[in-house]
């Protein structure tokens, strides 16, 4: 007996219809897993939008709209006629460049090789896994570093420099301690700036430098929110000003909370004097 | 020691200390070993680039886009092999020249004008808007000296 095959137009259009909605669906779901981590690891909205469409296509979408803000993502994704909008959350904007560019080059690949969705939601998920990043002791030492550095860049002398490494270095590890605590990304700067600046200011002081105001400010600059302050103009000149002016927000907001720590550390040292 | 001797030890202190900052905040920031060499250079190259301007009067606004440029241009156009990373090394790179202590005196100064018994207010408010209107020119200075040349080169970012 001969078994006639069983075509797209034969099945009934309503399921045909949720079969392909369920496939869209789960095509959108992927891409945003991948622009959200894109966005938390700090790339500006260009590429963010650029990585969606790539994964979208690469795993069989014919048209991909994205609608990126601050703390959201949607994307619509359509396969002729038939079309969904997903969204997700984005959380905490950060910077993780080797993560950043692990994600660059696997949307691209996807986008030559083609996957399936959920295929890649387990290849993201061993990404994050996986990828490498630096010890917290040796981030925090860096971090010192590179806070004494920018004291000496700002005239600070060589009595300033130990005190604001370690000032620098205290003030990373209690930033990474209460960020994972959950604590408030602002109210969290300005304990840090409270605390680091203390230090530096305090440090430079003991041991006889004549630029401690300098050694408190340079502690203090681990919290300077360079690269969301760059990435907003980018968004702004590429055309994304509605999440560029919320970035540029957020930076502000940063360093409002900052220099409140900073000013409390300077009136606490101005007073015990 | 001359102007000019005096000048260059000046333009090594700045290079040398604008290179450590760069990689500190590279390691923040996660870059492997090989992209944190680029950093140093970008970062040493930027910061010599703006010492050498401010030494012949320019302005900190001025130098800043013309170092930030010299290290985007160098890193997007002498080192294309680094693709993706190109404009995070950059940027890496300009990352001692954002003027957060700029912003910081300009928000104290303006806390200082709320306090009770302020003396000489209008030189306070002169001094932190001249200090604030600098945070926006320096940051305007660097984003633009980064995105010409990623633009000139129509680097999409993969």
């Amino acid at each position: 007996m001969i078994v006639p095959e069983v075509t797209a137009d034969d099945v009934d259009p309503i399921l045909s219809v949720a079969a392909r909605h369920r496939e869209l669906e789960q095509i959108a779901n992927a891409a945003l897993h991948l622009g959200r981590l894109m966005m938390e690891c700090g790339a500006r909205i260009g590429v963010v939008r650029e990585g969606i469409r790539l994964v979208a296509l690469g795993l069989g979408a014919e048209s991909v709209g994205v609608r990126c803000g601050y703390a959201s993502i949607a994307a619509t994704v359509g396969i002729g006629s038939i079309t969904v909008t997903r969204m997700t959350e984005v959380g905490r904007h950060g910077v993780d460049h080797r993560l950043d560019l692990v994600l660059r080059r696997f949307a691209l690949e996807l986008r030559e090789t083609g996957g399936t969705a959920a295929g890649l939601q387990a290849d993201l998920h061993r990404l994050v896994r996986e990828t490498p990043h630096h010890s917290p002791w040796f981030v925090a030492l860096a971090t010192g570093l590179a806070c004494a550095a920018f004291g000496r860049l700002l005239g600070m002398d060589w009595a300033g420099f130990a005190p604001v490494l370690l000032a620098g270095a205290v003030g990373q590890l209690g930033r990474r301690m209460l960020l994972r605590r959950g604590m408030n990304h602002y109210v969290m700067a300005a304990i840090v700036a409270f605390l680091a600046g203390s230090i530096g200011g305090w440090g430079a002081e003991i041991l006889g430098s004549g630029s401690s105001e300098i050694a408190l400010t340079a502690s203090t600059l681990l919290l300077v929110p360079g690269v969301p302050a760059t990435n907003a103009q980018m968004d702004i000149m590429e055309g994304y000003p509605t999440v560029g002016s919320a970035r540029a927000v957020a930076v502000a907001m940063i360093m409002v909370f900052a220099t409140a720590g900073i000013w409390c550390a300077d009136a606490l040292m101005s007073t015990l004097v | 020691m001359t102007p000019l001797a005096a000048a260059l030890v000046s333009i090594g202190h700045q290079a040398l200390f604008g290179a450590v900052a760069s990689v500190g905040f590279g390691v923040l920031f996660n870059f492997g070993r090989t992209n944190l060499r680029w950093c140093a250079i970008a970062g040493a190259l930027a910061l010599a680039v703006r010492t050498g301007c401010l030494a012949f009067q320019w302005s900190l606004e001025a130098a800043t886009f013309v170092a930030a440029l010299s290290a985007a241009s160098l890193i997007v156009l002498v080192v294309p092999r680094r693709g993706a990373a190109a404009d995070a090394i950059a940027l890496a790179g300009c990352i001692p020249m954002v003027p957060g202590a700029f912003f910081g005196k300009a928000l104290l100064g303006f806390f200082a004008l709320t306090t009770p018994g302020v003396t000489d207010a209008s030189a306070v408010m002169v001094s932190s808007s001249e200090a604030l209107l600098r945070v926006v020119f320096t940051l305007g200075a660097i984003g633009a000296g980064l995105a010409v040349p990623t633009y000139a080169t129509g680097n999409r970012g993969f």
